[in-house]
């Protein structure tokens, strides 16, 4: 590991400062550090200067009525252990436990996942399932960009030099679900994931697949199929598992072959629409 | 004190139990290994002067080692570092030590290696596409062969009505203990002594000394706790480049292993590939003829082990009148194989029971009652010719028949429930001896083997003297002394401990209490016990107190010492049979039957195992709750195997998933509620009867996992794990 | 934390350390600074959970954490567990079902269900419990008396 100052401003505007000094390969931010220190220990990233951003007041967990909003250096572990997230969202309490192990979401945080965008994150097809927005600030001020358009490939995102996350605002309950297969049930890298909510506003059911390369995408010809009610129709149900396992443009590598990714989305897709309804769906 | 809670409970639950990779010693230095950039390449060419450009760096390279050890000559065919052929990727060429850690990697990654890449071999069906229509005619692949015959074997494949032929795979496994090999260093005048986390320190001095070419007197080896062994801390492994280190810098060595190179170095279970046939007449097996070729990587000559022990676990606790086995140990790209619990055995038991059952279904016979009709018995002949002893595991077939009945009768449909038998053979050969010193207060072992987890010196052998004595166990203490106030012992593996050194105690009792016997002027039986916190020999209807039996000079010294030791033999092997090559003689035997109900997803092909049983014939069992607790971790680990371990090599050599997210060993809620049962009546060579139960909880688990899955989907499986995709493809009740 | 200060309560006693280089993982500052080797090294990934410590009576993985971004922190290991109530009465219960073999894990598994027991008490369903615990990974007991330890410290929790 290349030597490298630790820096851990008190606000944000000292953040974006320090981490806007210096080049955006020379200085980045750090959060619950379960992911960026894999990389500075194996020197794919060599900053010359780290910011901490566990002294920034963004450890936040607020419901204001429909709209929930999560600070993004909150630890995973309080997201989860939030009563109403659990009820009020059942796919991200279900995703956000899908990510490590307690310790590791004692540390872990929502805006680390987005901002470190790895490919195999449990939380991205979530967010993009429940459409969160993102609230960035940076040297330019502020903004507010939909998931979908945040991560944009494996570990790229659109932020911009200095630019941090500051929120992620989820703009409805939704019922829903998250549901992946694994070879090792627990504590694996899935070879296929699915998130499915509905949204009772748009009446529209939203669905994203993860687990294969390059990055979660969300699937609109099978919400679409699914139609706009909670639970679908079986008839409904079949043509969106049949629209999803044949035209998302899933692709095999090294954990999972494209054919039986194709065959296990159906039944994930099923599965997961089923618990999103309260089992109701399609029986 | 619970009869659960274990003597080094509250050591380790303190935190203060002193692992190799805890060692901290004034001075040190850190060491790291310099490790191959190919998998295989010639012209190797290591360049350590950037290294030794950096402050307080000390590194060694092949041409250093004579030097190091004034003009000892190690084994030529194991030099610490190649000097000219690379191997397998990450062969270690060179090694560095600094004053700290990042400085040491630091120094490994300056090192400049330069080598000509040669063509990688990993894979068995890529080197031989054709085998067995074709043989195998490379000497240079094959580190050796294996052959072996007994009647007219194509005679009975020719007249029998049924005929099975089939193809396995198995996976390479590995050990995963989570302490990572470790060790620290010192050279001085007095000698080398390494520290280090050892389930052979005996094996270790042997080997270290051999390699380095010094002499065995002239090395000490003390082992520290072990954090999990299972295999893979038998033999010397960083300890000799932890000395070459030390000695070149004048300083002690700290060398450890990262996770990565773990399992990047590690010696452990290599893929195999198995052709199995069999041929039945009348519902009565009469031939079978077994075929393998076995992964051992990097192998040294004259030192592969595995191929013949693997065949005679293929063959399985079944008799066959007429038989040929062939065995190839082919060399490839990879670290050497090395041994892990029960090398290759629950490998070979998921084949021959999996065959076994497909061979009963072809010819129309239930496979539980086809595979009860061919078992071993006691006194039957194995086909290398061994007495087959007091063997349980008819009966442990039996109880776990009976049980099978029950919870298939209570699943529901996609449900299903399996049986999988396995045996095993403890190592009784490997030799060792113990000492017993009494004093007034207390009964202490002293031995030279560390605890690695399973119980076995801590409990075990204090279970036995216990026993023997007839004192509480808490009044015993087993005490570890280093290589050079030890005892010998061979080490602990081959579920041998008990069974072995285990019989060295129990001898040294019976000496010590023959001697109280004389001074209390009784010839007969002589047996402690406690009276008022003091210990008390006792005869008849006459007891003394042990302070008074004691001699000045022995009480001055501690107590009254007495050695034993045990030497077993080795079973033999009926040489008529072997046409080449060596297999391996069991003595004795020791088998399990376990019990698995599953549930296969029809559509995804994974597997939750939902409960388990296993019947284990572990002769006489001498610590309940240890036993209790080693059968357990045994099936858990045979679970990692059945489902969802396997290391992978990518075609250039390397080992894609040298980490714990994808080598993925069974976290807590993979493991099912486990029923332990054991058999009574069954006898072994050790202390009172005692079998070794090391080894025999893993053997059986990938067969019983695979038997579930054909039950609750009607899907054969011929390859390990039996990971969801593999499952998927072979789903018949879709 | 200029000059590599770092300033920790550790085991409940306050301590500060110089020149800690901006890198260092909390793991080794309590191991190799501090002497604490109770706290075990195994994947150094954050896989294992052999290394897991409380931080501020939650556990965390120490081989994860750079330990100046502890800076102020309340650090419990191993070696300071007894002196809490929950901590004495995991110890005890592991101690007694015999809930190790080789105990390389166990540190890990007794702060990590410290950490989960002083959180919530007898509140979270024993289930939630062993599914929170799935985080350490034994390789010798199978679980089985490391459940049977859970259990037991879990009852008679308020």
């Amino acid at each position: 590991m290349a030597p490298f100052e630790l820096v851990a401003p008190a606000t944000p505007d000292e953040a974006i400062a320090e981490l806007g000094a210096l080049g955006a390969s020379d200085a980045v931010p750090l959060a619950g550090g379960t992911d960026l220190l894999f990389d500075l220990d194996d020197g794919r990233l060599a900053p010359r200067r780290v910011v901490s951003l566990r002294r920034l007041p963004w450890q936040t967990l607020d419901w204001n009525g429909p709209i929930l909003t999560v600070g993004s250096t909150l630890p995973l572990r309080r997201l989860e252990t939030d009563p109403e997230v659990r009820t009020r969202l059942p796919g991200l309490y279900t995703a956000v436990r899908a990510v490590g192990s307690v310790a590791l979401r004692h540390q872990a945080t929502l805006g680390g996942n987005l901002g470190r965008s790895a490919p195999a994150s449990d939380l991205v097809p979530m967010l993009l399932a429940l459409d969160a927005e993102i609230d960035l600030v940076g040297p330019q001020g502020a903004r507010t960009v939909p998931v979908d358009q945040f991560v944009i490939g494996s570990r790229r995102t659109a932020l911009r030099p200095a630019e941090l996350i500051r929120s992620v605002r989820f703009p409805e309950p939704r019922p829903s679900a998250y549901l992946w297969q694994r070879v090792r049930p627990f504590r694996d890298i899935s070879q296929m994931a699915v998130a499915v909510a509905y949204s009772p506003a748009r009446a529209r059911w939203r669905v994203a697949v993860a687990g294969f390369p390059p990055r979660p995408l969300l699937v609109p010809e099978v919400e679409d199929a699914l139609g706009p009610v909670l639970p679908p129709a079986r008839s409904d149900l079949d043509r969106g598992a049949h629209v999803l396992s044949t035209r998302a443009p899933i692709v095999g590598d090294k954990r999972a072959s494209e054919a039986y990714r194709r065959q296990i989305v159906r039944p994930l897709l099923e599965r997961a629409v089923r618990r999103a309804s309260g089992e109701k769906a399609g029986s | 004190m619970s009869a659960t809670a274990r003597p080094d409970g509250a050591v380790k639950l303190a935190g203060a139990a002193v692992y190799g990779e805890d060692l901290d010693v004034p001075g040190m230095l850190w060491g790291a290994l310099v490790l191959a950039p190919v998998a295989h390449g010639r012209r190797l060419s290591v360049d350590l002067s950037p290294a030794r450009a950096l402050p307080g760096v000390v590194a060694i390279g092949a041409a250093d080692v004579a030097g190091l050890v004034d003009g000892g000559t190690g084994d030529p065919e194991r030099p610490p570092f190649p000097s000219e052929r690379v191997s397998y990727l990450q062969q270690p060429v060179a090694a560095v030590a600094a004053p700290t850690r990042s400085l040491a990697r630091e120094a490994a990654r300056a090192v400049r290696i330069s080598v000509e890449p040669l063509p990688v071999a990993t894979d068995l069906d890529d080197l031989f596409p054709e085998w067995p229509r074709e043989k195998i005619e490379d000497p240079a692949r094959v580190a050796a062969h294996v052959h072996a015959r007994r009647g007219d074997v194509d005679g009975a494949f020719r007249d029998s009505a049924t005929v099975v032929a089939e193809t396995y795979r198995t996976a390479s496994v590995h050990q995963v203990a989570l302490e990572p090999h470790a060790c620290v260093a010192e050279v001085t005048d007095g000698g080398w002594r390494v520290r280090t986390s050892t389930q052979s320190p005996f094996g270790a001095r042997e080997d270290t000394a051999s390699i380095l070419g010094i002499p065995e007197a002239a090395l000490v080896v003390e082992g520290t706790w072990v954090g999990g062994g299972f295999g893979g801390k038998g033999a010397a492994f960083l300890e000799p480049y932890a000395l070459l280190l030390a000695r070149a810098a004048g300083r002690p060595v700290r060398l450890a292993l990262s996770y990565a190179e773990e399992f990047r170095l590690g010696r452990t279970t290599l893929p195999a590939v198995v052709r199995m046939e069999t041929a039945v007449n009348a519902g009565e097996i009469t031939a079978r003829r077994v075929r393998l070729l076995l992964d051992v990587g990097t192998s040294l000559p004259g030192r592969d082990f595995a191929t013949g022990y693997a065949i005679g676990f293929l063959l399985g606790p079944y008799r066959a009148p007429a038989f040929e086995v062939e065995g190839y140990a082919v060399r490839t790209n990879k670290p050497p194989f090395g041994p892990h619990r029960a090398p290759f055995a629950p490998q070979a038991a998921f084949v021959v029971e999996s065959h076994l059952a497909a061979v009963a279904r072809a010819a129309g016979i239930d496979p539980a009652t086809f595979k009860a009709r061919h078992l071993w018995r006691e006194g039957d002949r194995t086909p290398f010719g061994q007495r087959v002893l007091p063997f349980g595991l008819a009966s442990a077939f039996e109880s776990a028949r009976a049980l099978a009945a029950r919870w298939r009768s209570e699943a529901p449909p996609g449900q299903g429930v399996g049986i999988g038998l396995g045996f095993w053979s403890t190592s009784t050969g490997a030799g060792g001896e113990a000492r017993v010193v009494l004093s007034p207060t207390e009964l202490v072992i002293l031995q030279g083997e560390r605890e690695i987890g399973s119980g076995s010196v801590v409990v075990g052998l204090a279970q036995v003297a216990a026993r023997r004595s007839g004192l509480p166990v808490e009044q015993v203490r087993v005490e570890y002394r280093d290589s050079a106030g030890a005892p010998f012992d061979a080490g602990v593996f081959g579920s041998r401990t008990v069974g072995a050194l285990g019989r060295a105690v129990d001898a040294a009792l019976v000496s010590l209490l023959a001697r109280l016997g004389e001074r209390l002027g009784s010839p007969g039986p002589v047996t402690l016990a406690v009276l008022d916190g003091e210990i008390v020999a006792v005869h008849g209807s006459g007891r003394r107190r042990v302070a008074e039996l004691l001699t000045p000079a022995e009480t001055a010294a501690g107590g009254l010492a007495a050695d034993g030791k045990h030497y077993g033999r080795s079973g033999e092997i009926d040489e008529s049979v072997v046409l080449d090559g060596a297999f391996y003689a069991f003595t004795d035997f020791t088998g399990a039957a376990h019990v698995a109900q599953v549930e296969v997803d029809p559509q995804t092909g994974s597997v939750r195992v939902l409960r388990y049983a296993a019947f284990h014939d572990a002769g006489v069992v001498v610590d309940l709750p240890s036993a209790r607790a080693q059968v357990e971790g045994g099936v858990a680990m045979g679970l990692g195997a059945a489902l969802t371990e396997e290391a992978i090599w990518s075609d250039d050599g390397r080992l894609e998933n040298a980490g714990l997210v994808d080598y993925r060993i069974p976290t807590l809620r993979e493991v099912p509620p486990i029923e332990v049962h054991f058999l009574e009546g069954f006898p072994g060579a050790g202390p009172f009867g005692a079998k070794g139960l090391g080894e025999p909880p893993i053997i059986p688990v990938p067969a019983t996992i695979a038997a579930a899955v054909r039950d609750a989907a009607g899907a054969h499986v011929r390859e390990l794990p039996l990971a969801p995709e593999r499952v998927a493809r072979e789903l018949k009740f879709r | 934390m200029s000059g590599g200060r770092l300033r920790l309560s550790v085991n409940g006693r306050p301590t500060e350390l110089a020149d800690v280089p901006p890198e260092e993982r909390l793991l080794d500052t309590v191991r190799w600074r501090l002497g604490l080797k109770g706290t075990k090294e195994g994947c150094r990934t954050g896989e294992c959970g052999a290394c897991t410590v409380l931080r501020d009576g939650h556990a965390v993985l120490s081989c994860l954490l750079l330990a100046r971004d502890a800076d102020g922190a309340a650090i419990t290991t191993i070696e300071g567990v007894r002196s809490d109530p929950v901590g004495e009465r995991v110890r005890a219960a592991f101690e007694s079902a015999g809930a190790l073999q080789c105990g390389y894990c166990t540190p890990g598994f007794v702060m990590a269900l410290t950490g989960l027991l002083r959180e919530a008490g007898r509140s979270t369903p024993l289930d939630e419990l062993l599914e929170d615990l799935g985080g350490n990974l034994c390789r010798c007991t199978g679980y089985s008396t490391i459940v049977r330890a859970a259990r037991a410290a879990r009852e008679g929790l308020p």
